[in-house]
């Protein structure tokens, strides 16, 4: 099947065709270093720019390296100092914790549920208004992160924003009487809307393109049993659509959790307003404001911890090896 | 027609006119923000009190923003045209061969997206530092193409897997070598698979913020991003120009996204699920 | 204004005349002259902001740099808002400027950090060490070695708009805090739609006023080592009542606590602000936005507790020169025409900041029209700096003083908040 291919250089080459049942060595030398040659470009990036800085991180959270370290070119060890101070200070418990796991979660959980829901209203519409509607959701994802930051932003800026003016015609309150960037929970109520506003038309339209996978037969036999609309979503929709939803919910969990620039733009958020702090924002404040890259990467390691323990455990939960 | 489908048509109709909306309307605030002479004491109305450019020109004129588009376009090019290729490779080799370790290798694709970029500033940055990549275009685009990596395999995987085994076989029968048939049977077949990648690409390097805010110190090497929050941080209370910058660097992105989004849908269920 | 600036050009015109003095005797010396510079080029990072016509002034630095040197100068305005960050990032990085404006309070720090080169015997040799303000100069010095050239200085005061003042009846100076509130209730009750005397959460400048103006201290130096104070009972009196005329007195507006003074100077230009406390040199970026509007600028001192003038934070820049260039010779003929001469007058003329020599400080204060007598009074009997120790800008880079008085303003207990200020900034000044 590959004559064109030059022969083998092997002794055995010139009998091979007629051996057939025996691949000679050097191609199947040739078959089993293929993909690795194809692999070779990518692997090789994503060790150099992923994988060694990783380890260097790791190595730099165990160091007391500061800007005159690093301009001295010196290096610190004090073991695990760096992690006693971080897991013993109140701040990462009572605050940036709380912060970076509660707003994920809420996030997850909220952009799947939008996501669905839009899916499956899209999958209801006739064709002509399901694209249209697609596009328009389209929209809402393309907007880039920073610039979506800056419009929602705008839309609740305390003094002449839109909400503001909205609830100021209604007689609710006044302009400037509350600032929503300086209180917790009211920060991350935006931040909220905006990551959930970027993230569920992912959802939705990845969703939609597995429901109208999910055969027609198999809705109409269970509305022959007599199966509400909900109880066909629950046993004939989510199983069909187990691995889909099982990506969606680890794409997006990994998303929110490293949501930095909704964060680092908004006001405040670039670590004036300690109280709105999360574990990204921490790292990066550490390294780049402060000039402590050792304490910085420390947190920057709990993070990506923090990632891995909960992708193994929906990777163990939500997939079969098989499906990879 | 019965009044029950009738209800549903309108719900229907109520339900696409809300989410048509909703989707919308922070970019319709954006534009009519732009355009408003007054934004600051336009309040709740929802038509801008007027019609100008002034802001536009302000940001394109005298803030020369459209250097910061020059440099973000040839930073993002080239993470497309880069990542691509070296994606594809990878995509072939784990969707059409069996091999020790292909469980693994595609699972280390999956867990790398895991990574907080945040976590590589550090040490991406001092490697930087030593190779004198900082300040410089070509370092951006490598590391760009290494975050935009993991998905475009990931998502390529589906449509290579896609292409019927039978076609390539048949290539090989007319005597094609595997260089022959990769380009004439493959590549046309996964093209569409291609696109909606380099899409995803294309907005990983346009709208990254952290490192481009750390590696480029020179301004003449803004990108889109880094030139939007020093343009914020300079005028701040300028709403009109803020939002008339933030359409400069939106729009681009929003066409693209709905020119190829039939390619994007399909391609993102194509990666999603088993080719 | 045009009295002003013919003030202003006059004793910039005294220090031009010192600095050219200076610059004679040093080519008197004999040193070959000007370092040749042709086919090279300097980076040079301003800060943003300053000079409201800072291009045209670039602009003619530039020509004027290549003509003497025939190097090119590459000049790059940096904002403000996350300028430490950026220098700090620069630094680490190698890819700083040859040149650069540093602000007086990161001096110390990044001097320490290494990033900053040592100028003393450059200044020396070129004879510039006298006469320089010595503000500037104990900004620009650790442990004996001047770190950057004095460029320019300036101080707050407070800034209002006649016609608003007018209006409500409040045109007196105010001698005491008690003066400063009976004149920020009389206009909130005047018209309640302005925004009588807005508090910035996140300038900080305009608060430690309040803090050393009612005997309180940011951190005491206790013969080399510092440890904080900002949580003492006289700091902590001073911080309330600043932050209680927003909390209580409906002096601000709730959004002002995330503003930084360009904000409030946005809000003063729509003429909603009748009164604000802001620099010296922002007089200047007015008359450039809306003329109309700085004619009719006045300006009082801000009060201490019992008396006209409380200290207020003496700021400016130095030029520094950073430890990685590799044209330190080139770089420091830079600092030299930016610091003396023609391109020091024209920077003090266009931005009405005080010039970096102490004699020209003096003529303006005597022959200064209104504004300018004000903010010169406040700086001369007033003038005070932040802790000169490495620690401060790395104080400053985790926004410990933003983040008291924000929260403060968010409605944190004052001494609480206060105390966590003050154990944020110990662990700073112990490690």
């Amino acid at each position: 099947m590959t004559q064109l291919d030059s022969p083998p250089r092997s002794p055995t080459g010139g009998a091979a065709p007629l051996e057939r049942r025996t691949v000679p060595l050097g191609r199947r030398l040739r078959r089993a270093s293929m993909p690795w040659l194809l692999l070779a470009p990518a692997l090789l990036v994503l060790a150099v720019l992923l994988l060694w800085p990783m380890l260097r991180v790791l190595n730099l959270s165990l160091q007391d390296f500061e800007l005159r370290n690093l301009l001295r070119g010196e290096s610190n060890y004090i073991g695990l100092d760096n992690y006693v101070q971080v897991l013993t200070d109140p701040f990462l418990w009572k605050t940036v914790l709380p912060n970076t796991v509660g707003f994920a979660l809420v996030c997850v959980v909220l952009t799947m549920i939008v996501g669905t829901v839009v899916a499956v209203f899209l999958n209801s519409l006739g064709t002509a208004w399901r694209s249209i509607s697609t596009t328009a959701i389209m929209v809402a994802w393309a907007v880039p992160a920073l610039t979506g930051t800056y419009i929602f932003v705008w839309l609740f800026d305390p003094q002449s924003g839109l909400v503001i003016s909205t609830l100021d015609g209604l007689g609710v309150m006044e302009p400037g009487s509350f600032n929503w960037f300086t209180n917790r929970w009211t920060f991350y109520a935006i931040a909220t809307i905006n990551v959930v506003y970027h993230g569920f038309p992912f959802i939705a339209v990845t969703m939609l393109a597995g429901l109208m996978t999910v055969p027609k037969e198999l809705y109409e036999a269970a509305a022959m049993d007599g199966a509400t609309a909900w109880s066909r979503f629950w046993n004939v929709t989510v199983p069909a659509l187990r691995p889909i939803i099982a990506v969606c919910v680890i794409l997006s969990t990994i998303w929110d959790f490293k949501v930095f620039v909704q964060i680092y733009l908004m006001p405040g958020g670039d670590g004036s307003t300690r109280e709105v702090m999360n574990l990204g924002v921490w790292s990066y404040t550490q390294s780049f404001a402060q000039g402590e890259y050792g304490m910085g990467s420390t947190i920057a390691v709990l993070l990506t911890a923090l990632l891995l323990v909960i992708s193994v455990i929906y990777l163990r939960v939500l997939m079969k090896e098989d499906e990879l | 027609m019965n009044p029950r489908t009738r209800a549903g048509t309108a719900g229907r109709a109520i339900g696409v006119v809300v989410l048509i909306s909703l989707s919308l309307f922070p970019c319709y605030w954006m534009i009519s923000t732009a355009v408003d002479p007054s934004p600051l004491s336009r309040g709740a109305s929802l038509l801008p009190s007027g019609f100008t450019l002034d802001h536009f020109r302000h940001v394109l004129v005298d803030a020369g923003f459209l250097r910061y588009v020059r440099i973000s376009v040839i930073v993002s090019v080239g993470t497309v045209v880069l990542s691509a290729i070296v994606a594809l490779l990878a995509a072939v080799a784990v969707a059409r061969f069996r091999f020790r370790l292909r469980t693994q290798v595609l699972v280390m694709v999956l867990m790398v997206q895991m990574v907080p970029l945040e976590a590589l500033v550090i040490p991406l940055f001092l490697q930087a530092r030593n190779l004198s990549m900082l300040n410089s275009l070509l370092g951006l685009v490598i590391v760009y193409l290494s975050f935009s990596l993991p998905f475009a395999i990931w998502n390529l995987r589906g449509f290579v897997a896609a292409v019927p085994k039978e076609l390539e076989e048949a290539a090989y029968m007319d005597g094609a070598t595997w260089l022959r048939m990769f380009r004439s049977v493959l590549l046309p077949l996964v093209a569409p698979g291609l696109v909606a990648t380099s899409v995803f690409s294309f907005i990983t390097a346009w709208n990254e913020f952290i490192f481009a805010l750390t590696f480029m110190q020179d301004s003449s090497k803004y990108t889109v991003g880094v030139g939007l929050r020093t343009f914020f941080t300079q005028n701040s209370a300028d709403w009109g120009s803020v939002m008339a910058a933030s359409t400069v660097i939106t729009l681009p992105v929003v066409i693209f996204f709905v020119l190829v989004q039939r390619n994007l849908a399909s391609g993102l269920t194509a990666g999603a699920v088993k080719g | 204004m045009i009295a002003r600036r013919k003030v202003l050009a006059a004793g910039a015109a005294g220090s031009a005349a010192l600095a050219l003095a200076a610059c004679s005797g040093d080519s008197g010396g004999g040193d070959g002259g000007v370092v040749d510079g042709s086919g090279k080029t300097i980076t040079m990072w301003l800060m943003e902001g300053t000079n409201a016509s800072a291009d045209t002034y670039i602009e003619e630095l530039k020509a004027a740099f290549t003509e003497a040197t025939g190097a090119t100068l590459d000049v790059q305005v940096q904002p403000w808002d996350g300028a430490h960050d950026k220098f700090v990032t620069a630094m680490a990085g190698g890819t700083g400027p040859d040149v650069a404006e540093v602000g007086t309070t990161w001096v110390p720090e990044f001097a320490d950090a290494g990033g900053l080169d040592d100028l003393t015997e450059d200044i020396d040799a070129a004879g510039l060490a006298e006469g320089m303000v010595e503000g500037l100069v104990e900004a620009g010095t650790l442990d004996g070695v001047m770190y950057g050239m004095p460029w320019y200085a300036g101080v707050r005061s407070i800034l209002g708009n006649k016609d608003l003042l007018d209006e409500a009846g409040v045109t007196t100076q105010p001698e005491s805090w008690d003066d400063l509130l009976t004149m920020i209730t009389t206009l909130k009750e005047h018209n309640p739609d302005w925004i009588p005397f807005p508090i910035p959460g996140a300038s900080i400048f305009a608060a430690t006023p309040f803090i050393w103006g009612a005997g309180g201290e940011i951190a005491s130096d206790d013969g080399g080592s510092w440890s904080a104070a900002i949580n003492a009972p006289e700091a902590v009196e001073g911080l309330s009542w600043y932050t209680d005329l927003a909390l209580k007195h409906g002096s601000s507006t709730a959004a002002a606590n995330t503003w930084v003074e360009t904000d409030v100077l946005a809000e003063f230009l729509q003429e909603k602000v009748p009164m604000f406390i802001t620099g010296s040199w922002v007089p200047a970026t007015i008359a450039q936005d809306n003329p109309e509007l700085a004619e009719k600028l006045v300006a009082f001192t801000i009060p201490a507790k019992d008396s006209a003038v409380a200290p207020s934070f003496l700021g400016g820049s130095l030029m520094c020169r950073f430890l990685e260039t590799e044209e330190p010779e080139l770089s420091f003929e830079l600092i030299k025409l930016v610091t003396t001469g023609d391109f020091a007058t024209r920077w003090a003329e266009e931005t009405n900041y005080f010039p970096g020599t102490t004699e020209a400080m003096e003529e303006i204060v005597e022959a200064g029209d209104e504004l300018t007598k004000v903010f010169a009074t406040q700086m001369l009997e007033g003038g005070k700096s932040v802790p000169v120790t490495p620690a401060w800008g790395k104080i400053e880079g985790a926004k410990t003083m933003n983040t008291l008085v924000s929260s403060v303003l968010g409605g944190a207990d004052v001494q609480e908040a206060a105390d966590t200020a003050a154990a944020e900034m110990d662990e700073i000044f112990g490690g």
